[in-house]
């Protein structure tokens, strides 16, 4: 069932084939470099996010339907969390959201300003950029499957 | 009668802010040398000491990720309840579909 004036035309289309994934990677690039450049967690999940919504719109509906499913993007959303969590309790032996990783840790402890420095910071990052992007396509996926005015 | 009494309180609380926000009874804008120690001596210990303690660069990030760690531990868990509710509240109604 092919949902009519629910995609874009041919333009469009091409240029979201070229753009999403390069939104895509800045938004990765924001999140990992988090602890370095201005950004992180937050901002580069939103900048992913509008790649979804870009791919919603585009392509409508009905082929956003195909490629979301809305299970997996709830578990990795809880899963984004549960990382955040875990790594705020990595130096528990010290004190909850201690930097053990940072202070004496193995891995995440190079010179100040490189990408494998800060401790849990980039791993925070990346968990927060996880939550952050699943949450928002999942409730905009949510939004534009919500079409009651239409009967 | 409500409205009026609901305008007129708005324009009283707005008066009072900017009385507040006034440079010569309240708020500084702009601060300078000697006020930055008086009233700013907390963001002057994270730029001195964030990138030792913490590692980051990015002085805002250690901040919210580590010295206020549990503020975003609560922004993470207010967009989760958020994003439940609304995911939540716009499913199908039970008698559709």
């Amino acid at each position: 069932m092919r949902a009519q004036n629910s995609d874009m035309g041919l333009i469009v289309k091409t240029m979201a084939r070229a753009t999403i994934p390069l939104i895509g990677i800045f938004g990765a690039y924001v999140i990992a470099h988090g602890h370095i450049t201005p950004g992180g967690g937050f901002q580069g999940g939103a900048t992913i996010a509008g790649a979804g919504v870009l791919f919603l719109v585009a392509f409508g509906l009905s082929e956003a339907k195909e490629k979301i499913n809305k299970n997996f993007y709830s578990v990795l959303e809880g899963i984004g969390g549960l990382v955040f969590l875990a790594a705020g309790m990595l130096g528990l032996g010290v004190a909850f959201f201690y930097n053990i990783l940072w202070h004496k840790g193995p891995v995440f402890n190079g010179e100040a300003g490189t990408l494998l420095s800060a401790g849990y910071l980039s791993m925070m990052n990346l968990a927060v950029g996880l939550k952050v992007y699943t949450g928002l396509v999942s409730a905009l996926f949510a939004i534009a499957l919500f079409r009651r005015w239409k009967k | 009668m409500k409205t009026t009494f609901g305008a007129l309180s708005l324009v009283f609380i707005l008066g009072v802010l900017l009385v507040v926000a006034n440079p010569n009874y309240g708020l500084k804008f702009g601060l300078g040398e000697g006020n930055w120690e008086e009233y700013r001596y907390t963001d002057q210990y994270y730029i001195e000491h964030g990138v030792e303690e913490v590692g980051g660069t990015n002085i805002v990030t250690d901040i919210v990720f580590d010295y206020r760690g549990y503020d975003t531990l609560g922004e993470a868990t207010v967009l989760f309840t958020s994003i439940a509710g609304a995911v939540a509240l716009l499913r199908k109604w039970r008698g559709e579909e």
